[in-house]
C-alpha cells in the first residue's frame, strides 16, 4: 500500500515535471519514463489519466500543450486510458479546443493557437483510428466538424483524393498512349516510307558529294604523289584517311550542300518522332505484341541507319548546325580589326582614333582578300573558305548579320526560332509537391515561346581604353599610371613615342593631315560631330561621375546615421524581461535549476513591453528608471506568487 | 441472472417480477450505445421526442429549424461496420409546401395508431399530418406560439389537442371538426407545458410561466386544482388499506400491457369518486378538502394564486399510473406532487441546474421508479422517491431539450441543442465485447 502510494506520487511528479516546461515538445526521456510506469498497472494509468486532467485545467496554454501531448501518447496505446479520456471528452476539448465562449484558452496566445489546433488535428486522428470503439469521440468530432464548423487538416481524405487523381491521371496517360499507339497502327507504313525517303535522298546526295569531291580530289594528289613518287597503298590508305575531311562545300556542290543540309534538318526531326515512338511503344500495353515487336524492331533500324548516316554528314565536315557561328567568328574577326589597330597604334590621339579605325579595317580587308585569293590551296580553314563565299554570294546576309545583335548565350538558344510547341508540365521529373491538379498535356504554343524568349539586353557601354601616362620616370621606365586626363604626377596626359617623349601636336596634326586628305569633305563634317558629341559625353560623364560620388557619400552618412540609431534601440529594448531575470537570479536566495524553469514559464504570461514603455523609460532618465524597476520587480514578484501559489 | 431464471421455472418467481427484475437491471445499466446511431437530419435544436405509443418503433422528433422527422428505431437502414445508423424514414422542413416556417417546439404521435402526427410551432400553427402521404390533413392558428402540445393517450371519446402557447388560455383543438373546442382560462401568463392525466380522459393538467400547475375537468368550467407548493406531505402516501396497498406496490412495477385492467380501474375509481367527492380515508389529506369541493367552480381567491414554482412550471409528466405528477420549473426544482392530495412530496431531486428558457420535456421508467430529466448538457435519473441521482448521462455538447424513455427496448433517446439525437441503451451483451477487445486493444510500442 505504502508503495503503491509512492508509486502514484512517482507518475504524478512525472508528468508534471514533464509538462512544466517552455519547449515545444515533452522530453522524450520523461515521455518514456512516465510510458514504462503507466504501462505496468492499471492504477498507475487512472492516477495518470486523473493528474493529466487536472493538468488540463491549468491556466496556462503551454502547461496545457504539453498535456495533451502526453494525453495524445497514451490514447494511442493504452485502451484504458482511451475509456478513461473519452468519458470525459466534452471537458478535454472544452479546455483544449476552446470552443465555448465562457471558457476561452488562456494566455500566451501564440501556444493557445497551437493548442488549439493541435488539439483538432489530435481529435481528427482519434477519431480516425478508435471512432468506431468510441461513440463521444464521433460525437465530438461530429460536433466539431458539423455543428461548430471548425476547420479540420482532414489528412486522412486528402490522402485518399490525392490517390484517386493520380490513378486518374495514370488511367488518362494510358489512354493517351493507347490513342498515340492506335495512330502509329494506322500509318506505321507512311512513316516509315517517309523516314526511309529521306534516308535514301540523303544517301543519294552522299553519294554525289563523294563522287565529286573524289574526282576533284584526285588530280591535285596525283600531282603530288607522282612528284613524290609513292605507292598506290599508301595514296589510298591516305585517301581513306582524308575522305571525311576532304570534301568541301564550293561553287560546284552547293547546291547539294543545301538539300543535304534542308535533309539534314528533316532527318534530326525523324530522330525526335522516332525516339518517340519508340518510347510509346515500349511504354503501351497492348494485346497485339506481334505488331508492337515487329514495329519496334523496324524503328530500331531505322534509328541505327539515320545514326549512320547522321554521322556520315557530321563527318562530311560541314557541320550544318554550326554554320551560323562560322559567320559569327567572321563577324568577330572583322570586329577585332578597330580594337587591334587602337591597341597597337596608341600612339595615335583619340580625336582622329575613328579615323584611324577606318583606315586600317580598309587595309585589313584588303589583305585578307588578297590572301583568299592567293591561297589557292583548297586545305585551308572552312573559316576562309566561308568567308570567300559569303564575300561574293551572299552580301546581303553578311549586311544582315551585321545589323544582327550579338546575344549571350544560354539555354534557350536551344530553341532558337523553332515552331514546334512544348510540352508545359514535361520536365522529366515527376513531381508530386504541386498544388493541383496538372494536366500532363498542356502545350505551349511557339509563338508564346518566342514572346518568353524576349530577351531584354541592358546598353553597355564600352569602356574607353584609359592611356597611361607614359611619362619617363627618374628610375628608369615609364609611368604606369592611368588617368582620364591628368597625370597628378606628369601633368595632362599627352601622347608620348615609346622613350616617353611627348609627341609634338603639330606633328601629330601633320599625321593625321593625310588621312584628312584622303576622307572626303562629308567624312570630315560627320568626324567633327563625332568628336563633338564624344567630348560631350565624357564631360556629362564625368559631372555624373562626380554626382554619384556625392550622392555615395551622402547615402553612407544616412546609413551610418541609421545604424546607431538601431543599435541604441537594441541596447534599450534587450529584453527587460530578460534583465529582470537577472535581477531576480541575483537578487533572490536559493534559486534552483526547476525554479529557472518556472521563471520561464511565467515570462511567456508576462506582457511584452512595448516601444511605448521603451521611449517612456528612456525620458524619464537613470533614476526614476531604477525606481520603476524596483516597483515592476515586487510586481512581478507578487504575480509570480499569485500564479504559483504552490510552487514558490 | 441464471438463479433468477431457475427461480422463475421452479415458480418461486412470479413471472412479472422477473420480467421487471430483468429490465430494471438493463435501465440500471444504461449507457451510451455505440451501435445505434440516429442520423440527426436536423439542423437545429431538437425541442421534441416521442416514440409512438402502439408499436414502440417510430421515433419522430421536431427541431428548431421547423423540420420533424420520424426514424425507425428498431431496423436501421444500413450499418458501417457493426454501429447500425438510423437515417430517418421522412422528414418534413420548410421546403415543405405546408410545413412551418418556425421551430417546431413540440411533435406527438396520434396515440391509436401511427397514422397521423402533430406538430406545434412558433408559427402560431398547429398541423395535424398524415404519415403516409406527409401531408397536413388539419391545421390549427392559434393566437401565439405554441409551446406544448399532448393528446390523452387514454381518451375514447374525444380526439382533442391541448395547446399551451403564449396565449393565457389553453385551447383545445379537436381533430375531427378541425375547430377549438374548449378555451380554458385561468393562467395569468404562458402555458409552457401541458399534459394530460394518466388515469382520467377527461382530466388535463398545464403549467404556466406564472408557476401555476392548474388542473382542468374538460367536462366542467374553470380548473378544480391549483397546485400550491406550501401545500406539502412527506414521503409518499400511505396504502388505503393492507390488501390494496400490496396490489399497487406490485402495479406499480407491472408493465402497461399487464396492468392495463390496472389502468381502467384506477381512472373507474377516479371517475366515481375522485373529483366529485373526496376520497374517505387518506391519512395526510388536509381537512379543507370539503371546502374545496365546495369551492370548485370558481376556486377560492387564495388558493387561484397559489403557484407551485417560482418562476416558469417547464416540464410536466405525469407518472405511469397516474398518481404522481412531476414538474420541473425554471427555479431549477424538479417537484414530485401527489396527484390525489395535491400536496407536494418535499422529495428533494439533486438537480444542479435546469433549463429555464425552453419546455423540457421528463420522463419517467415504466415503473416509475426512475426520472429521467435534462439538467443542462446532461440528463440525469433520479430515483422518484429518495431523489437521489442514480444515472448521469452525459454525451451532449450543447443543452438537452428532451427525452423520451422507451419502455419495450429500455431505450433513453435525448435530443439537445447541438443537433443530435442520442441514444442510450443497456451495456452491451459479451459478444459484442469479445468483438471490440479484440480490436481495439493496447499496443504499447514500447
Amino acid at each position: 500500500m505504502e508503495e503503491e502510494r509512492v508509486e502514484e506520487s512517482k507518475v504524478r511528479v512525472l508528468i508534471e515535471n514533464a509538462t512544466n516546461s517552455t519547449d515545444s515538445e515533452v522530453h522524450p526521456r520523461l515521455l518514456k519514463a512516465i510510458k514504462s510506469v503507466v504501462r505496468n498497472s492499471d492504477s498507475e494509468l487512472r492516477v495518470a489519466a486523473q493528474t493529466l486532467m487536472d493538468l488540463m485545467k491549468f491556466d496556462h496554454s503551454q502547461v496545457r500543450y504539453l498535456t495533451l501531448l502526453v494525453i495524445d501518447e497514451l490514447f494511442m496505446r493504452s485502451k484504458l486510458f482511451r475509456s478513461i479520456v473519452v468519458e470525459k471528452l466534452d471537458q478535454l476539448l472544452t479546455l483544449s479546443v476552446g470552443f465555448r465562449r465562457s471558457m476561452v484558452l488562456p494566455e500566451p496566445a501564440a501556444v493557445a493557437s497551437t493548442l488549439r489546433s493541435k488539439a483538432i488535428e489530435f481529435l481528427e486522428k482519434w477519431n480516425d483510428s478508435f471512432g468506431i470503439y468510441h461513440r463521444k469521440l464521433r460525437l465530438g468530432y461530429d460536433y466539431l466538424k458539423n455543428t461548430l464548423r471548425l476547420q479540420f487538416p482532414n489528412i486522412q481524405a486528402n490522402a485518399m483524393r490525392r490517390q484517386q487523381e493520380r490513378m486518374e491521371r495514370e488511367i488518362r496517360s494510358k489512354e493517351i498512349l493507347l490513342r498515340k499507339y492506335g495512330m502509329l497502327k494506322e500509318n506505321f507504313s507512311s512513316i516509315k516510307e517517309e523516314i526511309q525517303s529521306t534516308l535514301d535522298e540523303i544517301k543519294e546526295c552522299l553519294d554525289i558529294v563523294h563522287s565529286k569531291e573524289d574526282d576533284g580530289d584526285m588530280i591535285p594528289l596525283d600531282d603530288d604523289t607522282t612528284e613524290e613518287f609513292r605507292s598506290v597503298e599508301l595514296r589510298q590508305i591516305r585517301l581513306a584517311a582524308l575522305k571525311g575531311e576532304m570534301v568541301h562545300e564550293n561553287h560546284d556542290n552547293k547546291v547539294i550542300f543545301d538539300a543535304l543540309r534542308e535533309l539534314y534538318k528533316l532527318m534530326s526531326k525523324h530522330m525526335v518522332s522516332i525516339q518517340e515512338w519508340i518510347s510509346v511503344l515500349v511504354r503501351v500495353d497492348s494485346t497485339d505484341i506481334r505488331f508492337r515487336d515487329s514495329a519496334l524492331r523496324e524503328f530500331i533500324d531505322l534509328q541505327n541507319s539515320l545514326r549512320v548516316v547522321k554521322r556520315q554528314c557530321e563527318e562530311l565536315g560541314c557541320n550544318f548546325t554550326e554554320s551560323a557561328n562560322h559567320d559569327d567568328e567572321d563577324e568577330d574577326f572583322w570586329e577585332e580589326g578597330p580594337v587591334g589597330a587602337t591597341k597597337d597604334g596608341g600612339t595615335s590621339e583619340k580625336k582622329n582614333e575613328d579615323l584611324v579605325v577606318v583606315s586600317t579595317s580598309n587595309v585589313i580587308k584588303s589583305a585578307d582578300n588578297s590572301k583568299t585569293g592567293s591561297g589557292a590551296h583548297v586545305g585551308n580553314v572552312v573559316k576562309n573558305g566561308e568567308v570567300c563565299s559569303s564575300n561574293s554570294a551572299s552580301s546581303l546576309r553578311n549586311k544582315l548579320l551585321a545589323d544582327a545583335p550579338v546575344i549571350e548565350w544560354g539555354s534557350f538558344l536551344n530553341n532558337w526560332d523553332s515552331r514546334t510547341d512544348i510540352l508545359a508540365n514535361q520536365r522529366g521529373l515527376e513531381l508530386q509537391s504541386h498544388w493541383g491538379r496538372v494536366d500532363y498535356d498542356a502545350t505551349i504554343p511557339a509563338e508564346k515561346i518566342a514572346e518568353l524568349n524576349v530577351r531584354a539586353s541592358l546598353y553597355k557601354e564600352d569602356q574607353p581604353e584609359i592611356q597611361p601616362c607614359r611619362a619617363p620616370l627618374r628610375k628608369g621606365g615609364l609611368c604606369p599610371r592611368r588617368d582620364l586626363k591628368v597625370c597628378p604626377f606628369h601633368g595632362p596626359i599627352v601622347p608620348r613615342d615609346d622613350e616617353g617623349r611627348p609627341l609634338n601636336v603639330s606633328s601629330s596634326l601633320d599625321e593625321t593631315t593625310p588621312d584628312l586628305k584622303i576622307g572626303s569633305v562629308e567624312q570630315l563634317v560627320r568626324q567633327a560631330v563625332k568628336n563633338v558629341r564624344t567630348r560631350d559625353k565624357e564631360a556629362a560623364e564625368t559631372r555624373e561621375h562626380d554626382k554619384k560620388a556625392l550622392k555615395r557619400a551622402k547615402l553612407a552618412k544616412i546609413r551610418e546615421h541609421n545604424a546607431g540609431v538601431l543599435q541604441d534601440a537594441a541596447l534599450a529594448s534587450t529584453s527587460r524581461s530578460s534583465a529582470f531575470g537577472e535581477n531576480m537570479e541575483t537578487g533572490g536566495e536559493g534559486t534552483g535549476s526547476d525554479r529557472n524553469k518556472k521563471k520561464t514559464l511565467a515570462s511567456m504570461l508576462r506582457k511584452k513591453v512595448s516601444t511605448k514603455d521603451r521611449l517612456s523609460r528612456r525620458l524619464l532618465g537613470a533614476k526614476s528608471s531604477a525606481l520603476t524597476k524596483r516597483e515592476l520587480k515586487l510586481n512581478e514578484d507578487a504575480n509570480y506568487r499569485e500564479a504559483f501559489p504552490n510552487q514558490w | 441472472m441464471w438463479k433468477n431464471i431457475r427461480d422463475r421455472e421452479a415458480g418461486k418467481l412470479r413471472p412479472n417480477s422477473f420480467a421487471n427484475r430483468v429490465k430494471s437491471d438493463r435501465t440500471s445499466s444504461l449507457q451510451l450505445s455505440n451501435h445505434k446511431d440516429i442520423v440527426s437530419p436536423h439542423r437545429g435544436s431538437v425541442n421534441s421526442l416521442q416514440v409512438d405509443l402502439t408499436e414502440g418503433r417510430y421515433l419522430l422528433s421536431g427541431a428548431s429549424d421547423a423540420s420533424a422527422a420520424v426514424f425507425d428505431i428498431q431496423r436501421a437502414t444500413h450499418s458501417e461496420g457493426l454501429i447500425a445508423k438510423h437515417q430517418c424514414i421522412f422528414a418534413v422542413d420548410k421546403q415543405h409546401e405546408h410545413g412551418h416556417k418556425y421551430a417546431i417546439s413540440s411533435a406527438i404521435w396520434y396515440p391509436v395508431d401511427t397514422g397521423l402526427f402533430v406538430t406545434g410551432s412558433f408559427d402560431h400553427h398547429i398541423n395535424v399530418w398524415d404519415t403516409n402521404t406527409t401531408q397536413v390533413v388539419v391545421n390549427f392558428k392559434l393566437p401565439g406560439k405554441v409551446y406544448r402540445t399532448a393528446m390523452s393517450s387514454l381518451a375514447t371519446s374525444h380526439m382533442l389537442i391541448a395547446a399551451g402557447t403564449e396565449d393565457v388560455q389553453v385551447r383545445l383543438c379537436d381533430i375531427s371538426s378541425g375547430a377549438f373546442s374548449h378555451t380554458l382560462s385561468g393562467h395569468r401568463d404562458g402555458v409552457m407545458s401541458v399534459e394530460w392525466s394518466a388515469s382520467s380522459e377527461w382530466v388535463l393538467i398545464t403549467g404556466g410561466c406564472d408557476g401555476a400547475i392548474r388542473f382542468w375537468d374538460i367536462r366542467r368550467a374553470g380548473c378544480f386544482r391549483v397546485l400550491d407548493q406550501s401545500q406539502s406531505q412527506l414521503g409518499r402516501r400511505p396504502p388505503i388499506s393492507g390488501w390494496t396497498a400490496n396490489k399497487l406496490s406490485t402495479s406499480k412495477s407491472l408493465l402497461a400491457s399487464q396492468g392495463s385492467n390496472m389502468k381502467s380501474r384506477i381512472p373507474h375509481k377516479k371517475l366515481t369518486n375522485g373529483n366529485a367527492t373526496k376520497p374517505s380515508s387518506t391519512g395526510k389529506l388536509p381537512a379543507k378538502g370539503s371546502t374545496r369541493q365546495r369551492l370548485h367552480p370558481g376556486l377560492l381567491s387564495g388558493q387561484d394564486r397559489a403557484v407551485s414554482h417560482y418562476g416558469a412550471v417547464t416540464g410536466l409528466k405525469v407518472t405511469g399510473d397516474g398518481m404522481y405528477l412531476l414538474s420541473a420549473g425554471s427555479d431549477s426544482r424538479l417537484k414530485l406532487w401527489d396527484v390525489e392530495s395535491g400536496c407536494n412530496t418535499l422529495v428533494n431531486f439533486e438537480t444542479i441546474r435546469l433549463q429555464t428558457n425552453k419546455p423540457l420535456q421528463l420522463a419517467t421508467s415504466q415503473d416509475s421508479s426512475l426520472v429521467f430529466a435534462p439538467c443542462m448538457a446532461t440528463v440525469k435519473a433520479f430515483d422518484m422517491w429518495t431523489g437521489k441521482t442514480s444515472l448521469t448521462f452525459s454525451g451532449h455538447y450543447e443543452g438537452v431539450n428532451c427525452c423520451w424513455y422507451n419502455f419495450p427496448d429500455q431505450e433513453l433517446y435525448t435530443g439537445g441543442n447541438d443537433r443530435q439525437i442520442l441514444v442510450w441503451s443497456p451495456s452491451q451483451n459479451s459478444t459484442e465485447l469479445d468483438w471490440e477487445s479484440t480490436a481495439d486493444k493496447d499496443n504499447w510500442s514500447d
